[in-house]
């Protein structure tokens, strides 16, 4: 093995490959597809650090031959920690590269960044779309990505600095195009918006109430007082619950129940829906049973959502009742894998603050609900014939109306449509009603894009270009 | 629902580049006789070494480094109790009397343990070792 500077000249040049590398695929990426800005913006970013990377490096082989070992060793760690910095920017740039616009739903992506910058402490946020080869929806977590940058940008102040409130958002390849299943977008943004929030320098009041709730919770377990890790660990534990439930909880307030059975869905594929996993907690997540139950709680109280569904009956919309009736006493965990005890003061102590935290930040859910009510069967009617759902009067329907009939429809009238327009047999054939839900989120997806176009037009009718443009920023 | 390992190994990479920064600014100083970065650098590393023996888990705001299971177990891996108050006591001793004698070799000293710090976290960051049963055996059973 080799050492000294001929083992810092191997590394070094190692790291020179890699970094030339990623520079010029950003380059070429920016300059062949089409993508979001976030993502535009994420590519000339990893540019920036690949190119002063290797400046960086020239710098030190440079100076290395009149340093003694020891700090030749030290250039070797350093170069060792940006070879790795770079190998996370890495596992990003494909994803993102992937993810150009013909390739994921870019209207619900805008419209879901249109929604997140209406979040109280989100204003000129954004979100780059990744494609998973994985079929699983993520948050990219970012703080980490965003503070390493920061110490980046402290080690290497050539570079440019990482995009200002970016998220990443995974969705899988197989389903970027799709819509429905597509929803739990809006559960990933918001592990960004609690990322944002939990880092923020000045923390909303709410949020530092429900940080002190889950303080007390923990310091019930006057044992893990003496052991720092078991106690961090534990601390892992709640704040995956605290997050999975706030992600749900805003998912609903912008989105409304759409989000439910979209997440319904998301849960039957995953095989999360057995008598045994629907009421256990595991190191990650609540149980799905108490999950759907907070959905119906707030769905029922916290708007006029369950009112305006009332008509509507899904299977997916009686389990979310079936679900909910469990008894907490039959919320479990596998042994050894989570401390049962955090349960009940997770339930009892932070769950109540998570939902007055969201309530705090989301904008009020009961006018969409209302405007769903109102322009629901106007929807239907478009769909039922197959067009794209349209007004007959005024502006298009809103999005969140759109959206909603449209999964509303999915779950209880697609047998219907296809019947109608393709024969009785072919509504019993899988490959038909596959591809008329194709047909259906098409429809659905353009509807949104024309809400879109009309509200952005109505923007600029009304404030001029500029303001238009700063409007789709900075909400 | 997001990619657990990759958040973990994260959190040993957010540690390496922590101790990198110390580093950098400490060389800067025995090197150079600057002394620019210094302050900030060894405020931060001391409040992250005071933060790591803290029972409040969750109150903002939150110290640059040990503030989770993965940095705080890489911290106890290759630090023993004696090094952490070792450690405290030169980096008082250097932001205290930046020009006195003793300042340079404990400024020194730091960098040797600030240097496997960052070792231990690359390598952490290379093999990232899951919760092992037992640890998590302790846990249900303390909690």
């Amino acid at each position: 093995m080799q050492t000294g500077i001929a083992a810092f000249l191997h590394d070094a040049a190692v790291l020179y490959t890699l970094a030339d590398f990623i520079e010029k695929y950003c380059k070429e990426q920016a300059r062949s597809q089409r993508y979001t800005d976030a993502s535009g913006d994420f590519f000339r970013y990893s540019q920036s650090v690949a190119h002063e990377v290797k400046e960086r490096l020239g710098h030190d082989v440079d100076r290395a031959g009149n340093l003694p070992s020891s700090r030749v060793d030290t250039l070797r760690r350093n170069a060792l920690t940006f070879k790795n910095y770079l190998r996370v920017l890495h596992t990003f740039i494909k994803p993102v590269a992937d993810a150009h616009t013909l390739s994921i739903p870019a209207p619900l992506v805008e419209l879901a960044c249109e929604h997140l910058r209406q979040i109280q402490g989100m204003s000129g946020s954004r979100v780059a779309v990744l494609l998973t080869p994985l079929l699983m929806y993520f948050q990219r977590p970012h703080t980490h990505v965003k503070q390493q940058a920061e110490t980046v940008g402290r080690l290497i102040p050539e570079a440019e600095e990482f995009p200002p409130r970016l998220g990443f958002i995974e969705l899988p390849y197989s389903q970027g195009p799709g819509f429905f299943t597509n929803l739990a977008i809006y559960h990933e943004m918001g592990h960004f918006v609690y990322e944002e929030l939990s880092t923020s320098t000045s923390p909303i009041a709410q949020f530092v109430s429900l940080a002190q709730a889950t303080d007390r919770s923990l310091r019930r377990f006057t044992k893990l007082q003496k052991d720092a890790q078991l106690q961090r660990l534990a601390e892992k534990i709640i704040e995956s619950w605290t997050q999975e439930v706030f992600c749900d909880l805003l998912a609903l307030y912008l989105v409304g129940p759409a989000f439910s059975f979209a997440l319904v869905e998301i849960f039957a594929l995953l095989g999360s829906l057995s008598r045994e996993k629907r009421v256990t907690f595991s190191q990650e997540h609540p149980a799905p049973a108490f999950r759907f139950a907070e959905h119906v709680e707030f769905l029922r109280n916290g708007c006029k959502w369950w009112s305006a569904i009332a008509d509507v009956k899904p299977d997916q919309k009686k389990l979310l009742l079936e679900f909910s009736e469990i008894s907490r006493r039959q919320y479990t965990v596998y042994e050894d894998d989570v401390p049962k005890a955090l349960i009940a003061p997770f339930l009892d102590t932070i769950v109540p603050r998570i939902r007055e935290l969201v309530r705090g930040i989301a904008p009020d859910a009961t006018p969409a609900a209302e405007r769903f009510s109102n322009e629901r069967e106007t929807i239907e009617d478009c769909l039922k014939v197959g067009v794209v759902p349209h007004s007959r009067v005024g502006g298009p329907p809103d999005p969140v109306s759109i959206i909603n009939t449209a999964f509303c429809f999915y779950l209880t009238s697609l047998p219907d449509i296809v019947e109608r327009f393709e024969g009785t047999k072919a509504a019993a054939s899988a490959e038909k009603r596959s591809e008329w839900t194709r047909k259906l989120e098409d429809w659905t997806m353009k509807a949104i894009e024309d809400s879109q176009i009309q509200s952005q037009f109505e923007r600029m009718q009304r404030d001029g270009p500029q303001q238009e443009r700063n409007s789709r920023t900075h909400t | 629902m997001t990619p657990i390992d990759l958040q973990d190994r994260a959190q040993y990479l957010s540690l390496a580049l922590f101790a990198q920064e110390v580093v950098s600014v400490l060389i800067e100083y025995v090197d150079e006789e600057k002394s620019d970065n210094l302050d900030a650098a060894l405020n931060k590393a001391l409040s992250s070494l005071k933060g790591a023996e803290s029972s409040s888990v969750s109150s903002p705001p939150r110290a640059a480094a040990f503030t989770s299971y993965e940095q705080l177990r890489t911290l106890e891996e290759v630090w023993k109790r004696r090094d952490r108050d070792k450690a405290k006591r030169m980096i008082l001793e250097v932001l205290r009397q930046p020009r006195s004698s003793k300042a340079k070799p404990a400024a020194n000293s730091l960098i040797d343990l600030f240097s496997k710090l960052q070792d231990q976290a690359l390598w952490n960051f290379e093999q990232p070792r899951p919760v092992s049963p037992g640890v998590m055996q302790r846990l249900c059973k303390l909690a």
